[in-house]
C-alpha cells in the first residue's frame, strides 16, 4: 500500500503523511456458560493526510485498489480546512514494539480449556449463575511515512480476557458484575473468577441506608471510571475550545496536593505503549498533575500548535481517523495508607464498585449523579450488605479539591494503574 | 468497485450453494462516508472514506464460526476459516436458528435530493450557517456542528436461499452550543438525521437556533435537589425512558438462557397500568431504527412488547426465538458487516394514551417536568436516564428551570408508577444511537407521548 500512496501524492502538496495499519484478532466468545463462538477476523487500511497551502485534507480507504481516490478525496477537501503551520517530525527517537513474541503460543484449545475451569468455578460456587466470557488474542502492524522522510513501523499484539456474570440467587436481587485483563500475551485469569466471587459475596445480602452525606470508597477499578468525568478537561482541544476548568490553571495548584496523575506510552510490558504516536511523535511519560498543580496537558502537533504548547505526543490514529489527542497509559500517584485501613475507618459509609449513567455526566463542568449498579454498605469498618435503587451526586472536581485519601497500593486496570480512594463525603439519595 | 462488489456477489452466492454444513450467511458491503466538524471559529476536520466489509458466519454441527475481512475477493478462504473455526468447538448444546423463509428482494433508500449530487461547497456552507447560529450568542464559549452522510451497497445472502440488498443513503447533523457565564458551563446538542436525502438536513435553522438559547438560559438553571418526585417527561425523554427501563429488558438474548430472568419476564405478567403499550417496529421507513431486512435476512415485524399493561411480546433473533420456541421478530441486527447480529431494537416507542399534556400537568402539585435527553443506560433492572434540563411544577404551573436532573428507576417498579399518558406521540433520531455488546453507535429511534411517572428517584444534594 504504501508504495502505491507515494505514487500517487499530488505535485503541489506542502506535506503529507500516511498510516497503514493491518492485524487480525481470533475472539472466543462464551454465552451463558459454553463455548459460543469462535470469530477470525482481519482488516488492513490506509488513511492519507495531505496540506496543500497550509490545509490539511484527509480520506481513508480499506481497499487497496482505492488509494488513487483516497488521495484524490484528502486533496479535494483541502481549501476549506483551516491553515496549519506545525511541521512532521523527520525521525523518531525509540525503537520498542508493544509486542510479545509469546503471543504466538495463543492456542485456541488451551484458551478453551482456561474459559472452562472459570465456567465451572463459578457454577460450583454459586448455582444458577450465567457466565459470559471473551478471550481474544490480536496482533497488528502500525506504519507512518510521511514527507520528511519518517518511514517507520511497530508490531502490537494484546491478549484479553474479559469475565461477566449475572446471578440472580432464589429470592434474591440480580447482580451484574465484570472483569477483565489484558496484556501482551496470553496470560493466566483466573484470578478474575476470585475477584467476582469476593463481590458476589460482599453483595448477597441486603442493606438499607438512609438519604445523606457519607464518605464513599472505591476501588481502583471504580475509582478510574470516575477519574473519566475529568480527564477529558486534561485534553488539549477541550483546553483551545476553552471548554475546560483546567485550561488557564496551568502550573496552579488546582487539586488535593495528594492528587498526581502521568500518562506513559512508555511503560514496559503495557499493550496501550507505543514507541511514537499517530502523528509520528515520540512517545514520552509526561506529568499532568503533579501534587495537585496543572502541569501539562495530552496534545497532538495540531493542538500543540494552536496552544503554543510542547508536542505531548498523544496523537492516537487509526487508518480511518485524523490523529486525535488521547491517553496512554494513566498512572495515578500513590498514596501512604494501606488500603485495608481505609475502609477499616469507615463509621457509616459507601463502598461503590460499578454504576449505571456515570457516562452522562456533564463532563464539562465535572459534575455526576448516578446509579449505584453494585455498592456496599460499610459499617465500622466490615461490609454489612448491597445496596441499591439509590444514587450518588457531586462534582468530580470539588472531590479531588477536598478531602481523600490514597491508598498505598496500586493496581492495573485496563490502561490505568490506580490506587483505591476514600473520599470523606458524597451526597447520597434513595 | 461496483464491479468487485458485484463479483464477490456472486462468488458468494456459488459458495453458500455449495457448501456443507447445517446454515451460512454472508454479508458484504462497500460504502463511502463523509464528515465534516466545525466548531466556534474553525474547521475541525473533514475526513472522507471508503469501506468495504465481508463476513461469514456458518453454522456447523451446532457450533458457530465468524470470519469478517476486507478482502472481499477471498470470501471462499474466509469461509474455510469459519468452518475450522466452527469444528475447534466442541458442542455442549446445539444452536439452532429458527425458521425463516428464503426471500429475494432488493430496496433501496430514494431521496428526494441526492447529496451525491450536492457539491461540496453548499453543504459545507449549510453548516457554515448553522454553526453561525450556534455562536450567536455573547455567553456561547464553543460549539459544535456535524454534518455527515453515508452512502452504502450492502448485500445478505444465506444458504436458505435468500438474497437480500439494500442501497442505503443516510445523513444528518449534530448541533451543540456550550455557553459560559462565571464558572458555570452548560452545553446542549440536539441531532436530526435518517435515510434519505440532503432534505433531511436542510432548514433546520430553528433547530440550532434552539440549542443556542436553550443552553444560555440552562446557564441560569439550580441545580435539582435530590429525592423522589412526581415527573412528567417530555417525548424524547419518554422515548429514552421506555428504551432504557424496558426495551433492553425485552431483547431475549438478556434472558433466553436464564431461568431466574426467564421466570420475571414471563409473558402476561403485569408491568404497568392498563394505558401502556409499548412497541418496537424496524418497519418505520421515516425513523433512524428503520430496517428493511435484519442482518439475519429477516423481515421486521411490528412487535408490542407491551400491551396494556401486560408483558406480551419480546424482540428476537433467530437464535435466541429457536431457543425460546418463539416466532423471530427481525431484530438480529450487527453494526456494520464485520460484526455478528445480536438481538437489538429498531424503533422503540410507548403509544399515546387517552389524557391531555395538560391533564398531566393540571394533575402535578408539586414536581419535576423533565426536558430533553443527554443520555441512558441500564443494568435491565436499574437503570438512569438523564435530562438535558427540567422545571419546577408547582400547582400544574412550570416554575424555575433545573439542571442536572438524572433520573433513575427500577423496572420492577417504575413502570407501574406510570400516572398518565398523553396523546402526542413523538419520535426522535440523531446522529448517535444505542451501545451494547460492543457494538455500537446502532442507529434506533424512540419516542414516546408525555407521561406522568409517580415516583421517580433523582440524584442531588438533600
Amino acid at each position: 500500500m504504501k508504495d502505491r500512496i507515494l505514487k500517487n501524492i499530488p505535485a503541489g502538496v506542502r506535506w503529507f503523511d500516511a498510516v497503514i495499519t493491518g492485524g487480525n484478532s481470533t475472539p472466543l466468545i462464551f454465552k451463558n456458560n459454553r463455548l459460543h463462538s469462535i470469530n477470525h477476523r482481519e482488516n488492513s487500511g490506509a488513511g492519507i493526510r495531505l496540506n496543500v497551502n497550509g490545509r490539511t485534507g484527509f480520506s481513508f480507504t480499506n481497499d487497496p485498489d482505492g488509494i488513487e481516490a483516497a488521495v484524490e478525496r484528502a486533496q479535494n477537501v483541502t481549501p476549506y480546512s483551516d491553515e496549519e503551520n506545525f511541521s512532521l517530525p523527520e525521525s523518531t527517537g525509540h525503537s520498542f514494539e508493544p509486542y510479545d513474541e509469546r503471543i504466538e503460543k495463543f492456542s485456541v484449545d488451551e484458551e478453551i480449556e482456561k474459559g472452562n475451569e472459570v465456567i465451572e468455578y463459578l457454577g460450583s460456587k454459586f448455582q444458577g449463575i450465567s457466565v459470559d466470557l471473551g478471550i481474544t488474542s490480536s496482533t497488528g502492524t502500525f506504519s507512518l511515512v510521511n514527507s520528511n522522510g519518517l518511514d517507520a513501523s511497530y508490531r502490537d499484539s494484546i491478549y484479553s480476557a474479559s469475565v461477566s456474570v449475572t446471578y440472580m440467587p432464589e429470592g434474591g436481587a440480580k447482580v451484574d458484575t465484570y472483569e477483565s485483563i489484558s496484556s501482551l500475551y496470553p496470560v493466566n485469569f483466573r484470578h478474575l473468577a476470585d475477584r467476582i466471587v469476593q463481590k458476589l459475596e460482599s453483595a448477597s445480602k441486603p442493606a438499607m441506608l438512609l438519604s445523606g452525606r457519607y464518605p464513599l470508597y472505591l476501588p481502583p477499578s471504580a475509582f478510574i471510571r470516575f477519574l473519566g468525568i475529568m480527564l477529558s478537561g486534561l485534553n488539549s482541544i477541550a483546553v483551545w475550545k476553552g471548554v475546560s476548568p483546567l485550561g488557564d490553571k496551568l502550573n496552579e495548584k488546582f487539586f488535593h496536593e495528594s492528587f498526581s496523575l502521568h500518562d506513559n506510552p512508555l511503560l514496559p510490558g503495557s499493550p496501550y505503549s507505543f514507541p511514537f504516536d499517530g502523528d509520528g511523535v515520540s512517545g514520552k511519560e509526561k506529568s499532568l498533575i503533579e501534587n495537585g498543580m496543572i502541569k501539562n496537558f495530552i496534545s497532538d502537533l495540531k493542538y500543540s500548535e494552536k496552544l503554543g504548547m510542547d508536542m505531548s505526543g498523544n496523537a492516537s490514529r487509526g487508518f480511518s481517523s485524523m490523529p486525535m489527542p488521547s491517553f496512554s497509559n494513566i498512572i495515578v500517584g500513590e498514596g501512604s495508607e494501606p488500603d485495608r485501613n481505609l475502609v477499616a475507618g469507615i463509621k457509616k459509609g459507601i463502598w461503590a464498585e460499578q454504576f449505571i449513567g456515570l457516562g452522562q455526566s456533564n463532563s464539562v463542568s465535572g459534575d455526576f449523579s448516578a446509579n449505584l449498579d453494585l455498592a456496599y454498605l460499610v459499617e465500622n469498618g466490615e461490609i454489612a450488605g448491597r445496596l441499591k435503587d439509590c444514587m450518588i451526586s457531586g462534582n468530580i472536581y470539588e472531590l479531588l479539591k477536598g478531602d481523600f485519601q490514597l491508598s498505598a497500593e496500586r493496581e492495573t486496570r485496563g490502561s490505568a494503574l490506580v490506587p483505591s480512594v476514600l473520599f470523606g463525603g458524597i451526597n447520597f439519595s434513595s | 468497485m461496483s464491479e468487485k462488489f458485484q463479483k464477490a456477489l456472486s462468488s458468494a452466492e456459488k459458495i453458500l450453494s455449495s457448501l456443507k454444513c447445517d446454515f451460512a450467511d454472508i454479508r458484504i458491503s462497500k460504502g463511502s462516508s463523509l464528515s465534516v466538524a466545525l466548531s466556534k471559529s474553525s474547521t475541525d476536520s473533514i475526513s472522507t472514506g471508503e469501506t468495504v466489509a465481508g463476513s461469514v458466519r456458518v453454522l456447523v454441527d451446532g457450533a458457530i464460526g465468524f470470519a469478517t475481512f476486507n478482502d472481499i475477493s477471498e470470501i471462499e478462504n474466509f469461509t474455510r476459516m469459519a468452518v475450522n473455526s466452527a469444528e475447534k468447538i466442541v458442542v455442549k448444546e446445539r444452536v439452532a436458528l429458527s425458521p425463516a423463509s428464503a426471500v429475494r428482494r432488493n430496496f433501496s433508500t430514494v431521496p428526494e435530493i441526492d447529496f451525491q449530487d450536492v457539491p461540496f461547497d453548499e453543504k459545507f456552507e449549510l453548516l457554515k450557517g448553522y454553526n453561525s447560529i450556534l455562536s450567536s450568542h455573547e455567553l456561547v464559549q464553543s460549539t459544535r456542528a456535524i454534518y455527515s452522510e453515508s452512502v452504502q451497497k450492502y448485500a445478505y445472502l444465506n444458504t436458505e436461499g435468500t438474497l437480500l440488498e439494500f442501497d442505503k443513503k443516510y445523513c444528518g447533523v449534530s448541533l451543540m452550543s456550550v455557553s459560559k457565564k462565571g464558572a458555570v458551563m452548560q452545553p446542549f446538542h440536539n441531532s436530526i438525521s435518517g435515510y434519505g436525502g440532503f432534505e433531511k438536513v436542510t432548514g433546520l435553522e430553528h433547530v440550532a437556533e434552539d440549542v443556542v438559547k436553550t443552553s444560555v438560559d440552562m446557564l441560569e438553571a439550580v441545580p435539582v435537589q435530590g429525592g423522589r418526585y412526581r415527573v412528567i417527561l417530555d417525548p424524547k425523554l419518554s422515548g429514552v425512558f421506555i428504551h432504557e427501563a424496558f426495551g433492553h429488558l425485552s431483547e431475549a438474548d438478556f434472558i433466553h438462557e436464564n431461568p431466574a430472568l426467564k421466570k420475571e419476564m414471563e409473558i402476561g405478567r403485569v408491568f404497568g397500568p392498563q394505558g401502556l403499550n409499548v412497541i418496537d417496529d424496524g418497519n418505520i421507513a421515516e425513523c433512524s431504527g428503520y430496517i428493511p431486512f435484519d442482518d439475519e435476512g429477516v423481515m421486521p415485524e411490528k412487535t408490542m412488547l407491551i400491551k396494556n399493561g401486560i408483558l406480551s411480546g419480546r424482540l428476537h433473533s433467530r437464535e435466541t426465538a429457536a431457543k425460546m420456541n418463539e416466532k423471530t421478530t427481525g431484530n438480529g441486527r450487527a453494526m456494520g458487516v464485520m460484526k455478528e447480529p445480536i438481538v437489538r431494537m429498531t424503533n422503540t416507542f410507548i403509544d399515546n394514551g387517552s389524557s391531555t399534556k395538560q391533564d398531566l400537568f393540571d394533575s402535578v402539585d408539586e414536581g419535576i417536568y423533565a426536558v430533553d435527553v443527554i443520555g441512558g443506560q441500564t443494568n435491565l433492572e436499574m437503570f438512569t436516564f438523564s435530562s438535558s434540563y427540567a422545571y419546577e411544577i408547582k400547582n400544574g404551573k412550570k416554575g424555575r428551570m433545573l439542571r442536572d436532573v438524572i433520573l433513575s428507576g427500577n423496572v420492577f417498579n417504575t413502570l407501574s408508577s406510570i400516572n398518565m399518558i398523553a396523546d402526542d406521540l413523538q419520535m426522535f433520531g440523531g446522529l448517535g444511537g444505542c451501545g451494547k455488546g460492543g457494538q455500537g453507535p446502532l442507529p434506533v429511534s424512540f419516542g414516546g407521548p408525555h407521561i406522568l411517572i409517580n415516583d421517580v428517584l433523582i440524584g442531588g444534594k438533600e
